[in-house]
């Protein structure tokens, strides 16, 4: 069933048709905060929020085809929020420099550490891009929206998006370059 | 096409958002352009890096819980039904009920207590209980009584007027008094002190005659002996 449907059983009375918008987007709102704050508890906090606003707001949705984008904005605009009331200005987090998961399979150790420093250091990077940035990036590279969609979700032009992009893709290869991260250092694969 | 709109273009084309057309277009211009071509495949590893990053999954899966329903059941008295019935639900409307009910209290408290509104001289008024009379004029013994109680008023005033005027009076004939003893004692002071220095200026004045004149003796009896 797709998510028009879903939205529009909810809105039928239909209470369960929201759990199982939650069970679809869940992951992806997960995903999405985790790679802008690289912190599990915030992430979870933030896609909490994000369905418990959806939940009392939905009700206010103009076009249910446009659930996902509208949901991607809330999110947004809670990691902005989050962003606002900690003041958080922190190029990384304690949990980044763990080491990182689902990477050290069948490496050679030598190999797997360094790999498993490189990982840190892709967050790391990513973390230092600035916010509007480093948004784009991660609608873009990992959520795979459109560029059509991420305009309507940040209320910005396309060509401003790309020209965002293009920038923090730009600003990446340089830290990259600096950091001596290359593609040979994952080719263990 | 110029290297600015290629440059637009190739997040278009590293994320495969552009048609056959466009895509060759680029790859065509690109190619004429070493610095273009070196650019993009920047781009393109650092994205192929970025897909490297790792991500973590949420620990658990959210379910949202159905509030639960206003009960309409009967366990609940049925004048809180009627109240909750009548009562508005905007604030706008429960302030206006607010007010209404305030109104209301007050005009029925105002009968029962005998309120009474009123705007005179003296300005805006609200009495409760019964009025006072009211009076209109002054009675023959309120008016004589009056002027009596006037005139002691008056007496006693012009009394204290004149005793005040009166020890004022002798308050400044002392003052006069002192003053003139105090002159006259300065100036026997200065006529004793002048008299004095007379005397001294006198006998001093005799006393240089007298030696004066013993050195002219003197000088005269030499000069007799001499000769």
């Amino acid at each position: 069933m797709e998510d028009a449907r879903l939205v529009q059983d909810f809105l039928g009375g239909n209470h369960q048709a929201f759990n199982q918008l939650v069970g679809r987007w869940q992951d992806r709102i997960h995903h999405f905060a985790y790679r802008y704050f690289a912190s599990s508890d915030d992430a979870a906090e933030i896609t909490q929020k994000t369905f418990i606003k959806a939940y009392q707001k939905l009700n206010t949705l103009d076009d249910v085809q446009k659930f996902g984008s509208w949901l991607y904005r809330i999110a947004n605009n809670l990691c902005l929020d989050e962003l606002k009331r900690a003041g958080r200005k922190r190029s990384t987090s304690l949990e980044v420099l763990k080491v990182a998961p689902q990477t050290q399979l069948e490496t050679p150790a030598d190999g797997g550490l360094i790999r498993s420093e490189a990982l840190v250091l892709l967050h790391k990077a990513l973390l230092q891009l600035p916010n509007e940035q480093r948004m784009v990036v991660i609608m873009k590279e990992y959520e795979g929206l459109t560029f059509k969609e991420i305009a309507e979700i940040l209320d910005e032009s396309e060509n401003t998006i790309k020209s965002r992009l293009y920038y923090g893709l730009r600003a990446l290869k340089k830290t990259f370059d600096s950091w001596n991260i290359k593609k040979e250092v994952f080719s263990y694969d | 096409m110029t290297k600015d709109e290629a440059r637009i273009l190739f997040m278009d084309y590293i994320y495969g958002e552009l048609n056959d057309t466009e895509k060759q277009e680029l790859e065509l211009f690109v190619n004429q352009h070493e610095d273009l071509k070196l650019e993009l495949e920047e781009l393109s590893d650092t994205r192929s890096l970025l897909q490297h990053l790792p991500v973590q999954s949420p620990a658990e899966q959210l379910v949202m819980m159905e509030p639960e329903k206003k009960s309409t059941s009967t366990s609940e008295p049925w004048w809180k039904g009627l109240a909750a019935f009548l009562s508005p639900q905007s604030g706008f409307g429960r302030t206006g009920f607010a007010m209404a009910t305030f109104v209301f209290l007050f005009f029925v408290m105002g009968a029962f207590t005998n309120m009474n509104i009123s705007n005179g001289d003296n300005g805006f008024s609200i009495t409760f209980g019964e009025q006072p009379p009211v009076q209109t004029g002054y009675s023959a013994a309120q008016v004589e009584m009056i002027i009596n109680q006037v005139q002691r008023e008056n007496a006693q005033l012009v009394n204290e007027i004149v005793l005040a005027a009166q020890e004022q009076q002798e308050v400044q004939f002392q003052q006069t008094f002192a003053s003139f003893a105090d002159y006259l004692n300065d100036q026997r002071s200065t006529d004793l002190e002048l008299i004095n220095i007379g005397l001294t200026s006198l006998e001093e004045t005799t006393y240089d005659r007298f030696r004066q004149t013993d050195q002219v003796l003197g000088e005269i009896i030499e000069t007799v002996s001499i000769k």
